[in-house]
């Protein structure tokens, strides 16, 4: 399985990956959205992990994207977030997103909890 | 007057009687007198006439002499009716006799006068001297009656006298009294009516302090007593003209300070509604138009059009809504409900102009009032809060960035920490409490930021909650997932008292997990070790489940319960070891709950334990 996680935070980049590693999961990162809409078509990722907040192209805009290209629409996408708002999650939802993560995240569990998601 | 009368008829029957007697007696003296006068005349003709025919013989002297005696005859028949006294009685009856005798004589002379030789000689002889002793006693008796008559006479002129004294006196004395009486009736007639045209005259010339006479009881006074109650009558009726005209005087004095003062007033009024800050509108009633507006209220809605009445009507053109976004009825505008009475402080409305152009704005309204308490119209103040609203924007703003910007951090440490703590062999056990330790401030670190934020959300009014049907076990079941390995820690028991038959509620799974989460967390920091935590769920009134955390510990003094649902509130004796609250659990507890529809409650006994209940709205029309 293999995941295309975007986050900006260098630090919990670095986290996810090795929680997500540890339960088996391969792991594409980038850094903000556009790098997302560039790598998703080479990387074919079955699912997308993403940050809400992030530099030039923040989570909501990048979702909305993916689901707009027929091409990227299809893959499940979970994001990442802070739980500030409760609005995030609507938002999320309404977006297409089949879930949310919040942060901060149990790293022992991360995986477990994607794979949860996605109905594995 | 009357008694005057009978006096007088008494006087004038007495005297008048006293006079008549006298008259009478005067009067039968008269006649005895006129009739012995005419007797004495007759025997003076009787004997001329007797000696005539004696000496001459002719038979009219016969004639006469017996007319004469016929006279004499009814002379004495008639005097004696006239003689009362018995002396004068027999002088009479005396003399009478001697006539009768010389009569006799006489006439036996006149018979035989054929056969006297010498009648000259007879008749001096037998005639004379009886007749010179007859006339005597005539004469006498004349000169008697005359006396008697002069006697009378005086008498009589004596009562004369005194009846035309009297006569004089009673007519004067009645011409005294009816000058009297007239005087008398002068005065009472005509003094009170003069008196009453001295008044009237007085009056009519103003002066109303007439002194009118007595009145008494008569027709005179019924006029008098009636003219005085009309001098009185026109004299209140003055006083009451005078009292007018002043109170009228008084009047237009109090109407003309009273326009100054309210012109003063209108001008201080003017000045303040010019100046002050504020944006002010007054509006008119009914009609609901905003009749004047201060420079603040122009600025707030724009300064066009340029017409000062168009702007006031400009007013007309804006749109209001709530901050939610529902447009705001014209009717629950302020101002419009303050016209209808209410005093309305704080309504929180965007404006929106006609060119798009929003402006939220706080309102406060007040009715106007005349001085009958009759509504005439609205004063509104407003203000831009604009300002607020950015702020408020920066704060929830800030407190976003800031929570987000901590997790971040946040995330990493406890990821590190964690893969640290599952990869790395710890033998030594005080490592592994350590990294414990690190952990478990991460995760404390991470709950403050959550209360921080959701106290900002809750003092925003930012809260959303997403209530939807759902079953209480489950999400004690949760609640309890989430603190079991504390109370494990202390051995502490939790026990869960849910009804079989208990219908689902209307909550937000999150948030409402998170109050009982709260409730339980405080009841294991107090709960002592190996003691009993109890959460009960039991139906209550009002579509209500309530919900009981109890716990065994030291209770809570009876003046502190009432604060502890406020922000902050620590209670003393906490134990440090255990972890702290922010401070702020129960105050997000309360307000999650209560915007749930939902309360809670405290109850305690100091030295037996606590119970922290909440209640929850039961999902309607669900079984």
């Amino acid at each position: 399985m293999k995941v295309l996680l975007a986050e900006d935070e260098p630090d919990v980049q670095l986290i996810a990956r090795l929680a997500l590693k540890r339960a088996g999961l391969q792991v594409v990162t980038v850094g903000n959205g556009l790098e997302v809409l560039d790598r998703v078509g080479p990387e074919q990722p079955d699912v997308i992990l993403l940050d809400w907040m992030m530099p030039d192209m923040d989570g909501f805009e990048t979702c909305m994207r993916l689901k707009a290209d027929p091409a990227t629409k299809d893959i499940p996408v979970i994001f990442l977030t802070a739980k500030v708002q409760e609005s995030e999650v609507a938002k999320a939802l309404a977006l297409g997103a089949i879930g949310c993560i919040g942060k901060p995240f149990d790293a022992l569990t991360l995986g477990a909890q994607v794979l949860a998601i996605l109905g594995k | 007057m009357v008694a005057a009368g009978f006096a007088q008829a008494f006087a004038v029957v007495w005297f008048g009687g006293k006079r008549s007697a006298s008259d009478a007696a005067m009067n039968i003296a008269n006649q005895r007198f006129q009739q012995q006068t005419r007797m004495n005349r007759v025997v003076v003709e009787l004997e001329s006439a007797q000696r005539s025919f004696l000496l001459t013989g002719q038979a009219e002297f016969r004639a006469e002499s017996d007319r004469r005696w016929s006279d004499y005859g009814n002379l004495q028949t008639l005097m004696r009716q006239f003689v009362d006294q018995p002396a004068d009685q027999k002088a009479l009856a005396d003399v009478d006799a001697d006539l009768q005798a010389w009569h006799q004589t006489v006439t036996a002379l006149m018979d035989r006068r054929g056969e006297l030789t010498d009648v000259p000689a007879v008749v001096a002889d037998q005639t004379v001297v009886p007749m010179r002793k007859i006339k005597n006693a005539l004469d006498k008796i004349e000169r008697r009656d005359l006396a008697l008559l002069a006697e009378q006479i005086d008498q009589t002129s004596e009562n004369n006298f005194r009846n035309a004294i009297i006569t004089l006196a009673l007519p004067a004395i009645d011409i005294v009294m009816l000058l009297v009486l007239v005087t008398v009736l002068a005065r009472i007639l005509l003094d009170p009516l003069a008196g009453i045209a001295e008044s009237a005259r007085q009056i009519s010339g103003g002066n109303f302090d007439v002194r009118l006479p007595p009145a008494k009881r008569d027709e005179i006074g019924a006029l008098v007593k009636a003219f005085q109650d009309m001098t009185t009558a026109v004299q209140r009726r003055q006083h009451e003209l005078t009292d007018a005209l002043a109170r009228e005087r008084e009047i237009s004095q109090l109407y003309a300070s009273l326009r100054t003062n309210a012109e003063q007033e209108s001008a201080r009024l003017q000045a303040t509604i010019a100046t002050v800050p504020a944006a002010l509108i007054i509006l008119d009633a009914p009609s609901g138009r905003v009749v004047l507006q201060n420079a603040a209220a122009e600025h707030l809605i724009g300064r066009e059009p340029d017409d000062p009445v168009e702007r006031l009507q400009h007013w007309e053109q804006f749109r209001a809504s709530y901050r939610d976004g529902r447009r705001c009825p014209l009717e629950e505008w302020g101002p419009r409900q303050a016209l209808r009475g209410k005093v309305v402080v704080g309504q929180e409305l965007t404006l929106t102009a006609p060119d798009g152009r929003s402006i939220p704005i706080l309102v406060s309204a007040a009715p106007l009032r005349n001085d009958f308490g009759a509504i005439t119209g609205a004063v509104a103040a407003f203000q831009d809060i604009t300002n607020l609203y950015e702020v408020d924007r920066l704060k929830s703003e800030f407190v976003s960035i800031v929570s987000h910007e901590l997790r971040t951090p946040l995330t990493s440490i406890k990821g590190s920490l964690q893969l640290l703590l599952t990869d790395v062999p710890m033998p030594d056990p005080d490592h592994r409490v350590l990294m414990d330790v690190a952990l478990a401030n991460t995760d404390r670190l991470v709950r403050i930021i959550n209360d921080i934020l959701d106290i900002s959300k809750i003092e925003a009014g930012k809260l959303e909650l997403n209530p939807r049907p759902y079953n209480i076990n489950e999400l004690v079941r949760q609640s309890i997932q989430s603190v079991n390995q504390i109370a494990q820690g202390s051995s502490v028991t939790l026990t869960t008292v849910v009804p079989p038959d208990v219908p689902l509620v209307m909550a937000d799974p999150d948030r409402t997990v998170q109050a009982i989460v709260n409730l339980l967390s405080n009841a294991l920091k107090y709960a002592p070790a190996r003691s009993e935590v109890t959460v009960a769920v039991t139906p209550e009134t009002g579509g209500l489940l309530r919900l009981a955390v109890t716990d065994r510990g030291s209770g809570i003094a009876a003046d502190k319960l009432g604060q502890l649902f406020q922000k902050f509130q620590q209670i003393d004796g906490a134990d440090t070891r255990k972890f702290r609250g922010t401070g702020l659990g129960l105050a997000i507890t309360k307000a999650l709950v209560e915007r749930q529809g939902g309360s809670v409650a405290v109850t305690s006994e100091p030295g037996r334990g606590s119970t922290f209940s909440i209640t929850i709205p039961i999902a309607a029309g669900r079984p």
